[in-house]
């Protein structure tokens, strides 16, 4: 039977990208689905954490030794999405100089190069750190942005002639007996690039093998055909600051505990986490203890935090899974190893391989080895090369940066385009038409708003996690309405406001955890600027029945009006 | 015992607590991205721009404080050039309603621009650093005043600083003095009054030294006649045009000194008083903005402005009920500097002249003169500096006066500029009513 193609990835996080882009790079035919945006399970709710392994390298050594390989293959591929940071553990006087010793042992047994620092040498890298820190170990850990690492996978496999389809939510499996062969998806908004046109409409997607790649939701699809995958998810909070405090990642030296590490992301620092079992990935309480528990928590590393405004909050659900049986009752407990379940092996169902648990930072290795069972499976002979290819925006970024201009663009707004975009630069800013800068908090200009756009249509929160447009200070106050200006005359004023809305309101979203102090200023200025210039607090034109114009009356006549001046007077 | 107990001073391990540590970071390496936490956006600070109102390549306050400063890595120091165009006349500072160090942000941008992207061979740089200096140069102006005014007036000397250093040739220089404020002090044989209980320390900066030393007479003649023991202690220039040229290193040893000169003068029982608008702001806001000397907020918190000093510690309206000026002095179009504006002074010399019988100063509103220190003089900003100051200019046209009123030297050069009008500092009006001109034969 012929099928629509040799590969159907679902999930457009880190590692259904990762293993659309291994595949269509070794010359199979893939399609990618994804409920919602790229990156919207838990790659979009990560802390940035490159690891360097640090974190496993007392606990899993297996998985420090792959973190450090990992790193080290990402700062060569994927340089535009990675920044060289370096990380620090700091010892509290009141931390246990055993661990300290263990963990620096540790790193240098799983080849991550560590250093140690004393209080203040310390504080010299990080001045906001607290006065009564003991020592440092220095190792190599990174900041890397999860969007675009995500994205730049996505577009690669697109170049490779990989179907990337999103906004497709997967309804059932389509399984034949004891094979599976496809699935049916429901399409949010039309097929290709997001139009809207085709909203509701559904697919049946066939291919040769499927792959379940969609993390903590990997139970729910494996349950359309009766399989079952027992996937354990836990949330951890994440608390964005407005401005980085640190520009090293600072993590706790301690064996294990929630709020413990500060990742400088972007013009942001990110605080985190926390480790708590849920039942359902997609509904489970946020509460706002769990965000002020773990400011409080890391003041004592660094305690300027305390004072620092936060702009939102956001959770994540880890993919965790452990082998029936295992029955480990913390989450903390459970290894952060990944787990490749061949469902013909394990449940004698054809067709389907599942993958969960796993960690961000070995994603590629990750994609590698499923990539490798897959072409097995398909008796494909094709070598493995994402080691090694750079990813769109990555090629030769060291050469080209030095030779780079400013486009006429103001210093700090060019030095983070070229930042985001890589060696895409040129290719993005380079234009001839005026290009003012549209979100001011982040230095994004129309222009890379316009290359986004060309890339992922009207579905302006893909924008935004390419561009970084509506993600600083003001949360979209000021920034919403022009990006979606730039979607006309494309698309018409009903898809504009549609687009509008929607990113606004998941800026809101984040925003609801962080209101006190200036963001809460901030809420309430966006919300007037919306209210008094858009008319956004009661908009007629989101009134879905027609106004009744007719109902008015016409006002008094023009001699009334005087009369009624005059005899006020 | 622990090692830790024990110093040691051969750096090994073990002596981490004897660790000197760089407790404030030199100036250019401050970090104040915290401060753009205080911003949400609201774009105050831009409308209260008058660079950003007369200039559309301008991208205002805001773009230059809180959203750079929040584009910062560590160890990025492409400072956009923008920051030149600022005139630091600070009045962002007080338009924040979320007190954003904006002022701070750009000082400290400013410094790291001229640091790091501007050549130290360019003609800019030297002409801003001489600018900056002024009170270098002044001392060799002083040496042969006459000479030096005659130079300085030659409309070649106006073309060729113009064409070689970048100074307009549209203005005139001020005259040096022939007897600097200081040679005075000393001849007169230094305070008349001593008085252990009402003590002052005067910082009167370089103008009111080199150039006209009238304000500076004016102000000791007021304060004796209150009775207050006068002290001028050594000191250099505030830091005001270092701060404005980018020369931070400039400011610090120019502020290290006045810093050590003044908490010593603040030992010995004195405030300490400016008359020069610009230095007040400058001793009471951007020392503990930017320095971290021993004594700089003891310095800050001490320091007034001569006619506040007086409204609060002396009954000054009370002493003016009833006097006048005589002939030597009419109306006047008052121009309150942005310097004094931001210490919230900008009420206070119209209320205080109301006592004077036979004089009034007339207000022309809140817009800034554009002179701002030495960017007016710098050929390149000339144009902007006069759009700035056209609204001064109508509105002292428009009052019922004929001569100028301020507090701020430069503030005065561009209000003659632009009106050809005469331009008298408040503490000389004040002399008038209080001294007269019995006052004159003082100290001859």
């Amino acid at each position: 039977m012929a099928r629509d193609t040799e590969v159907l990835v679902l999930g457009g996080g880190s590692t259904g990208c990762g293993i659309a882009r291994d595949l269509a790079m070794r010359g199979l035919e893939v399609t990618l689905v994804e409920r919602g945006n790229l990156t919207d399970g838990t790659t979009g709710r990560m802390h940035g954490l490159l690891h360097s392994g640090g974190r496993y390298a007392v606990s899993d050594q297996a998985s420090a030794t792959e973190c450090i390989e990992e790193n080290e293959v990402l700062r060569e591929i994927a340089g535009h999405c990675v920044e060289e940071t370096g990380g620090l553990f700091v010892q509290r006087p009141e931390d246990s100089d055993d661990y300290f010793q263990e963990k620096l042992e540790g790193c240098r047994e799983c080849g991550i190069p560590a250093r140690v620092l004393s209080g203040s040498e310390a504080r010299e890298v990080e001045p906001y750190l607290a006065d009564d820190i003991k020592r440092a170990i220095e190792v190599p850990d990174g900041a890397v942005d999860p969007f675009r690492l995500c994205v730049a996978n996505a577009i690669d496999a697109q170049n490779h002639g990989a179907r990337i389809e999103t906004h497709a939510e997967v309804i059932d499996l389509l399984r034949d007996g004891d094979d599976i062969y496809g699935v049916e998806v429901r399409h949010d908004s039309g097929p290709g690039k997001r139009t809207h046109a085709t909203s509701g409409t559904t697919e049946e997607i066939t291919a040769e093998y499927v792959v379940n790649a969609t993390g903590a939701w990997a139970g729910q699809i494996g349950a359309m055909a009766d399989l079952e995958i027992a996937v354990r998810p836990s949330k951890g909070v994440m608390t964005i600051m407005n401005v980085r405090q640190v520009d090293t990642v600072i993590n706790r030296c301690h064996p294990k505990g929630d709020a413990d590490i500060v990742v400088p992301h972007e013009t942001t620092a990110i605080l985190g986490t926390t480790d708590e079992e849920v039942a359902d990935p997609d509904d489970y309480p946020e509460e706002q203890w769990e965000v002020d528990q773990m400011i409080d928590t890391l003041s004592e590393l660094v305690p300027i935090l305390e004072e620092a405004r936060t702009i939102r909050s956001f959770w994540g659900v880890r993919p965790l899974y452990e082998p029936p049986g295992t029955g480990t009752q913390d989450p903390t407990d459970i290894t952060r190893d990944f787990f490749l379940l061949d469902h013909a092996d394990r449940d004698g169902v054809a067709g389907m391989s599942s993958i969960v648990g796993g960690k961000f930072t070995t994603y590629r290795m990750m994609a590698e080895q499923i990539s490798d069972h897959v072409c097995e499976k398909l008796g494909v002979n094709a070598a493995c090369t994402t080691a090694d290819e750079p990813l769109p925006g990555s090629e030769n970024i060291a050469t080209l940066e030095a030779g780079m201009d400013d486009f006429g663009l103001r210093s700090p707004v060019a030095r983070r385009s070229r930042q985001r975009l890589g060696s895409r630069a040129c290719e993005v800013l380079e234009t001839d038409e005026p290009n003012p800068v549209i979100c001011q908090c982040e230095g994004v200009t129309r222009a890379e708003i316009k290359d986004a756009i060309a890339q992922s249509g009207t579905d302006l929160n893909a924008v935004r996690i390419r561009t970084r447009a509506s993600m600083g200070n003001c949360q979209g106050g000021f920034c919403c309405q022009p990006m979606a200006n730039e979607l006309h005359p494309e698309y018409d004023e009903e898809m504009v406001r549609e687009a509008l809305d929607e990113l606004f309101q998941e800026r809101w979203k984040g925003e609801r955890h962080a209101l006190w102090g200036e963001q809460l200023s901030q809420a309430m200025l966006n919300y007037a600027l919306h209210a008094t210039t858009m008319n956004r607090d009661r908009d007629p034109a989101s009134e879905t029945s027609t106004v009744d114009f007719a109902a008015f009356d016409d006002g008094r006549a023009e001699r009334d009006r005087i009369d009624g001046i005059r005899g006020g007077r | 015992m622990s090692d830790a107990q024990q110093p040691t001073d051969d750096g090994g391990p073990g002596d981490d607590d004897f660790e000197p540590i760089q407790v404030f970071p030199e100036a250019g390496e401050m970090d104040l991205r915290p401060g753009a936490d205080n911003c949400y956006k609201c774009s105050t600070c831009d409308t209260n721009c008058p660079v950003a109102e007369v200039d559309d390549e301008f991208p205002g306050p805001k773009f230059q404080g809180p959203e750079q400063w929040r584009l910062k890595r560590q160890d990025d120091h492409d400072i956009d050039d923008s920051v030149m165009k600022c005139s630091n006349c600070m009045r962002c500072d007080s338009a924040c309603p979320s007190e954003v160090p904006l002022s701070q942000m750009h000082n400290t941008a400013r410094a790291e621009y001229v640091e790091e992207n501007m050549s130290k061979l360019s003609r800019e740089y030297w002409r801003n650093r001489m600018l900056a200096n002024y009170r270098r140069l002044a001392p060799l102006g002083s040496m042969f005043p006459r000479t030096t005014n005659f130079v300085m007036g030659l409309s070649a000397t106006q073309w060729l600083g113009e064409k070689l250093l970048g100074i307009t040739g549209e203005r005139e220089f001020p005259e040096f003095a022939t007897e600097t404020f200081r040679e005075w002090w000393t001849k007169r044989g230094g305070a008349q009054v001593q008085n252990p209980d009402k003590r002052i320390a005067y910082f009167h900066g370089c103008y009111a030294n080199y150039n006209p030393p009238e304000v500076a007479k004016a102000l000791v003649r007021v304060y004796e006649h209150f009775g207050y023991e006068i002290m001028v202690p050594d000191q250099h220039c505030s830091g005001t045009p270092m701060f404005a040229n980018g020369m931070l290193e400039d400011a610090r040893r120019s502020a290290e000194t006045n810093v050590r000169e003044l908490a010593w003068a603040l030992e010995d029982g004195a405030d300490i008083i400016a008359s020069c608008s610009s230095c007040s702001m400058s001793l009471r806001q951007e020392y503990p903005e930017l320095f971290d000397f021993e004594g700089t907020e003891d310095v800050a918190a001490n320091t007034w402005d001569a006619v506040e000093y007086l409204r609060v510690h002396e009954d000054l309206e009370a002493e003016l009920e009833g006097t006048s000026v005589g002939d030597e002095f009419d109306d006047f179009a008052y121009h309150a500097p942005c310097h004094a504006r931001n210490q919230g002074l900008d009420g206070q010399t119209v209320e205080v002249l109301e006592a004077i019988d036979g004089i009034d100063a007339h207000d022309v509103g809140d817009s800034c003169s554009g002179i701002s220190g030495t960017y007016g003089w710098k050929e390149e900003n000339y144009e902007t500096s006069m759009k700035i100051g056209a609204e001064m200019f109508e509105h002292m046209e428009d009052a019922d006066a004929k001569a100028g009123l301020t507090e701020c030297p430069t503030c005065s050069m561009q209000m003659e500029h632009g009106t050809g009008y005469e331009i008298t500092h408040t503490l000389e009006v004040l002399e008038a009513a209080l001294v007269g001109p019995a006052a004159e034969a003082d100290g001859q």
